[in-house]
């Protein structure tokens, strides 16, 4: 695939099509190069933070995504009523969509993102994994364009591929429409799920099905290329660390690799991000089977994604910026050989989730606290008094740590989750994010991505019982009852 | 004489029990019990005198040469959990580290602990060992001395001193024979006097001088070597000198209470007793000098307290008829004036000594609850029928039945025999189970037959027959306290700890109210000053500072909002950071959520969207559908992911509670279903 037109184009204002933490993250590069920003919002994010932070903001309507942030003619409205030559998509809702980047070509105005045939390409499962083989990437034993569950029988007998199997959505990502399957009784509730949950997310219930890798490792590498045939990797990430299929912390560089095999693996992802064109940021993610040594090709995000920030911890470089150079037409001024991380990084996903069941906690933030101090970066996408409103993710904040080594990180991030950072009003993934990083398993770096399932129990048995900030302002609320309401009956 | 400052106390936790009685045997003079952390609030101000306020006596108590501190146990222990919201084992824990010197005492009510109800074995037993007391006063409404065979059991394994009590009263069958008889059954109990204290409980405050002095004489001739104690209630006026008869007569040790505390139902004042005993030529072994200071810290914050003391003050010398125990007279009072009916009191009083003519025992915890629910009952029944001639009426017929006609029946008009077949008709379930020996053997025997037929109508004979004479000790079957722990916590949602679980076989209820209290709102019954506590922040600018886990707070009360719509707006700056608070009032507003409860109620997994009721292959699910076990019943989204609620069983729809697209919380109750 070709780059249809290599014409430097200036960017003069970038619309940001995404809300929280990706829109307030792109905002700021754009402002490092004093680039201005529009900011799109949805009715109830009439006061969210990026609305905010932004240089203008234009109301794209209701609170369901379909009518907001998934409606491309509004978004494409805005950014010209707006007078804005780009959109960078973030992540999420339309960045990974191949007729909204064709749309926004079209339109005029550019991309700041892959083309959208490598989009489409990359996003449909089956094509990526058939391009991968191409490209001589190992792959995991599946099949695509699976219609029922005979189907999947009949490849499980002819391949010898044993239980347990992932049934996906062909067209996903992010963990959504994603059905792990242990034995045959399972088979048929998992296919009707993963396929409902697909058409949901995705708009496509075609799947697919593949042997699924026990305890497997998580292991991604960050790829940035412009228009001018430069490939180059930014190393890589280890993501193994999720629960529903979601990640919630990541680090960089992987403590499970040595250098011939990290080296391999950068090395393949480039290869096959060459193959297929691309161009600006994207990401090859791979399965690691710690058993076996082997990694195989998952797919490929052909996005900026949430866990980019420890790389540019480690690298230095701004991945949001060469985004920008790479949509301008620009040629990156470095090479590979000068990428040289020296720092570890490790990120933690500050969702509004109840830490122990995981269910969504919206509401307002009555008080939020950022974490400061040495060797710390935050990304916010809310502030104190905000909403957490129930349409979208449950992402505000990302929070992360970096040091001379992985200790170093750790450390950083317990003083920043266990002192600095206070969250009122919603629940938050803080507390178990707490207990996974010192639980010793995490520290030894010896863990799959059933890590978490698997020590739900000792984790949340080793959330802190008593935090003296906690206590008082349970003090603070009798008072104020008291104070309201006088004597109770009950005394 | 007053003795220096910090010597060393006589008697201190960690001594055998045989060291201390030893010690006690050849002690000259007395010492004192002090009862101003329990007995001393719960004679006259309703148990309400809170940890934070007590723990200020302690330092003076570590010096005082104290030989115990009252501060645990009778009804301290379930107005702590339903009132004041402070658990009895922090208690402890804090008396603990502010005096280690001075044993801490607690009251227990042999079978029934610190609740309201006969315990089995097993459940004293797992009780009475995690309670970190070093003085175990066990008294029986009954003088039923089999009933504290378990406590006794317990406490003396585990090398704590057992102080069993006798419950004294004044009447003409509580002679001195039976008063031996009682401490022969206790000295078998314990195998001996050498490593228990005997205590005379005079629970109302009736014991006049010459008789307690009658009592501890005959106790000590029989038995020379037990050590005996006095407790008394200052009810009739003339505590002091029923205190040092006792003294004189032999006992070694008496309680007192602060001064500054004493009112009229409580102990006698400490500085007044050991002025008094001194002049008489009884040596007091306790150091004035530090209990001076206890007696003017009270001060301090005694105030705080004046809404909870009895509305019927003053010495009451009719206490030697109605006998009504210092310890239950403000809560007694405290019912009649919510009730309404505080007018009846003389009337309640009165039938109250006559009833205890009939149905004879100790009118203490639980019998002093029996009495007064059940004479308060009839007083009550009569006014509402009758008016006050009615409650005259009743009075006549009573009076002349105990006191002419010595309670002869036969004696009786036809008529008056009629309305006394009446009198217990609607007497409360723990007097006929009182009747049907529940709680034990009786003092002086059964009542009379007439008193069944009474209570039970017809049924009267049969009910006769089940009547035990076993202790609860032998005829209780053991609880399952496995069960009893798990149905905890569930409600907890978390597995509780040993005292969690210990106060909740206490008070179910009140239990369980207590743990959501703390839940909210941590700490404050510990560390709010009771003004706070009780009224909160007054004025703009009132803060109240305090300590958390060795770190300073300040909360200061910024404004009050006025009320609207249900909400007052509270703004507080904690520690200096303003804060708004919305408070619903009783008067807010409230969409009822229902919830999922009962097996066969269905609750929402997650907080999110259903956004299908049924499932792809059938379809929507109506009421009246069968479903299978594990078929889905409904989807709910919740960022984007789905959440399939699955049929627990196979069932029919009785009731679908949501409607599509609503927005549901976790646990909302989604469908009640019949199971097949």
């Amino acid at each position: 695939m070709k780059r249809q037109d290599n014409k430097p184009q200036k960017i003069k204002k970038v619309l940001i099509a995404n809300r929280g933490v990706p829109a307030v993250r792109i905002i700021h590069t754009c402002r490092d190069r004093m680039i201005p920003t529009t900011a799109v919002y949805s009715t109830p994010d009439r006061l969210a933070l990026h609305a905010l932070m932004a240089d203008s903001a234009v109301h794209i309507g209701d609170a369901p995504p379909s009518e907001s942030y998934l409606n491309a003619e509004k978004i494409i409205g805005a950014a010209l009523k707006s007078e804005a030559n780009a959109i960078h998509p973030g992540w999420g809702f339309l960045a990974e969509n191949a007729d909204f980047a064709r749309m926004v070509i079209d339109s005029g105005l550019i991309w700041i993102g892959p083309e959208p045939e490598v989009i489409a390409a990359m996003g449909d499962k089956i094509r990526a994994k058939k391009l991968a083989i191409k490209a001589n990437v190992p792959t995991i034993p599946g099949i695509s364009d699976v219609s029922d569950v005979k189907q999947i029988k009949q490849w499980m007998k002819e391949d010898e591929v044993t239980y347990p199997i992932m049934i996906k959505a062909a067209a996903g990502g992010g963990g959504k429409g994603m059905v792990k399957v242990e034995s045959d009784k399972q088979l048929k509730t998992a296919f009707s799920q993963a396929k409902s949950e697909a058409f949901k997310a995705f708009g496509d219930d075609k799947l697919l099905a593949e042997k699924y890798i026990e305890r497997g490792r998580h292991i991604e590498v960050q790829v940035v290329a412009d228009q001018h045939g430069n490939v180059f990797h930014l190393y890589e990430r280890e993501c193994t660390l999720q629960r529903r299929n979601q990640k919630i912390i990541e680090e960089a560089p992987s403590p499970t690799i040595n250098d011939d095999l990290r080296n391999e693996i950068c090395f393949t992802a480039v290869r096959l991000m060459r193959e297929i064109g691309y161009t600006t940021a994207g990401t090859v993610e791979f399965i690691f089977d710690s058993n076996t040594r082997r990694f195989y090709f998952l797919e490929v995000n052909t996005r900026l994604q949430v866990e980019h920030g420890v790389t540019e911890l480690i690298t230095g470089k701004d991945i949001v910026g060469l985004m920008l150079d790479a949509a301008e037409g620009r040629e990156f001024q470095f090479r590979q050989e000068e990428i040289r991380p020296n720092r570890w990084a490790l990120e933690c996903r500050i969702n509004a989730e109840d830490p122990r069941t995981f269910s969504p906690s919206f509401g307002t933030i009555t008080r939020l606290k950022a974490p400061l101090g040495p060797g710390v970066r935050v990304a916010m996408g809310a502030y104190e008094g905000a909403d957490i409103p129930p349409y979208y993710d449950s992402l505000f904040m990302l929070i992360m740590t970096a040091g001379p080594a992985r200790d170093d990180a750790i450390r950083v991030m317990d003083r920043t989750l266990s002192r600095n950072l206070r969250v009122e009003g919603v629940k938050t993934l803080a507390p178990l994010l707490l207990s996974i990083i010192r639980h010793k398993a995490f520290k030894s770096g010896e863990f799959s991505t059933k890590f978490i399932e698997d020590h739900m129990d000792e984790l949340v048995s080793m959330f802190r019982e008593h935090d003296s900030e906690d206590e008082a302002l349970k003090i603070a609320d009798y008072v104020a009852r008291i104070s309201a309401l006088g004597p109770q009956d009950w005394m | 004489m007053a003795k220096k400052k910090n010597s060393k106390p006589l008697i201190k936790p960690g001594m055998s029990p045989s060291e201390i009685v030893k010690i006690l045997r050849n002690l000259d003079g007395v010492m004192i019990t002090c009862t101003g952390m329990r007995d001393a609030g719960q004679s006259d101000y309703k148990n309400r005198h809170r940890i934070y306020d007590l723990a200020t006596l302690a330092p003076y108590y570590e010096d005082m040469n104290l030989f115990s501190s009252e501060c645990h146990g009778g009804a301290r222990w379930h107005v702590g959990v339903m009132n004041r919201r402070e658990s009895p084992f922090k208690e402890i824990e804090i008396l603990r580290e502010l005096m280690p010197s001075v044993q801490l005492q607690t009251l227990i009510r042999e079978t029934n602990l610190w609740g309201y109800r006969p315990y089995p074995r097993n459940v004293i037993e797992y009780v009475v060992e995690r309670v970190d007391i070093d003085v175990w006063r066990c008294f029986s409404f009954l003088n039923d001395i089999r009933n504290m065979r378990t406590v006794a059991e317990v406490v003396m394994k585990r090398g704590r001193l057992f102080q069993p009590a006798i419950s004294f009263t004044q009447a003409d069958w509580t002679t001195n024979e039976y008063y031996l008889s009682c401490v022969n059954d206790i000295v078998d109990l314990c195998g001996g006097v050498d490593e228990i204290v005997l205590c005379i409980k005079d629970m109302a405050g009736v014991g006049s001088p010459k008789r307690i002095s009658s009592l501890v004489d005959a106790i000590k001739q029989a038995y020379p070597d037990l050590v005996v104690q006095y407790h008394r209630h200052a009810t009739d006026g003339l505590a002091l000198p029923a205190l040092l008869a006792a003294a004189k007569a032999g006992a070694k040790v008496v309680d007192a209470q602060e001064d500054s505390l004493t009112r009229f139902y409580g102990q006698p004042p400490i500085l007044a007793v050991q002025a008094y005993f001194e002049e008489s030529g009884i040596k007091v072994n306790l150091n004035r000098e530090a209990a001076e200071k206890a007696v003017q810290r009270v001060r301090d914050w005694i105030g705080h307290y004046e809404w909870a003391e009895s509305p019927f003050k003053g010495f009451d010398h009719m206490v030697t008829s109605h006998k009504m125990p210092g310890g239950a007279f403000p809560s007694s009072f405290e019912q009649a004036e919510k009730g309404g009916f505080l007018h009846l009191m003389p009337s309640i009083l009165k039938v109250m000594s006559l009833y205890n003519k009939i149905v004879k025992y100790f009118d203490v915890t639980p019998g002093s609850q029996i009495t007064w629910v059940t004479c308060s009952g009839i007083v009550n029944r009569y006014a509402k029928e009758h008016g006050e001639t009615g409650v005259q009426h009743i009075i006549r017929i009573l009076s002349k039945f105990v006191e002419e006609k010595g309670q002869d029946m036969s004696k009786m008009t036809k008529a008056e025999q009629k309305e006394l077949l009446g009198l217990f008709s609607t007497a409360p379930g723990d007097f006929k189970n009182l009747l049907l020996g529940g709680y034990g053997r009786l003092p002086m025997g059964w009542p009379d037959e007439w008193v069944y037929k009474s209570a039970f109508g017809d049924e009267w004979k049969e009910k006769l027959k089940e009547r035990k004479d076993l202790s609860p000790l032998d005829s209780l079957e053991e609880d399952d306290l496995e069960r009893i722990r798990k149905e905890l916590a569930e409600h907890l949602g978390r597995i509780p700890t040993d005292e969690e679980f210990v106060l909740y076989l206490m008070h179910p209820k009140d239990a369980l109210q207590m743990f959501d209290f703390v839940e909210k709102y941590g700490e404050a019954p510990l560390v709010l000053p009771t003004n706070v506590w009780r009224e909160g922040l007054k004025r703009p600018g009132d803060k109240v500072e305090f300590d958390l886990l060795g770190k300073p707070y300040c909360i200061e009360l910024v404004s009050v909002g006025k009320e609207h719509e249900g909400q007052i707006h509270v703004v507080m700056r904690v520690n200096n950071k303003t804060r708004v608070y919305e408070i619903d009032t009783p008067r807010a507003k409230k969409v009822e959520i229902r919830m999922a409860k009962a097996p066969n109620e269905i609750g929402a997994p997650i907080s999110g969207n259903v956004w299908r009721i049924g499932n792809p292959r059938r379809g929507t699910i109506k009421v009246g559908d069968i479903v299978h076990k594990g078929e889905e019943i409904a989807n709910l989204e919740a960022m984007k992911m789905e959440n399939p609620v699955l049929a627990p069983f196979d069932a029919q729809i009785q009731e679908i509670c949501v409607k599509l697209n609503d927005s549901v919380q976790e646990n909302q109750l989604l469908f009640v279903l019949k199971e097949q």
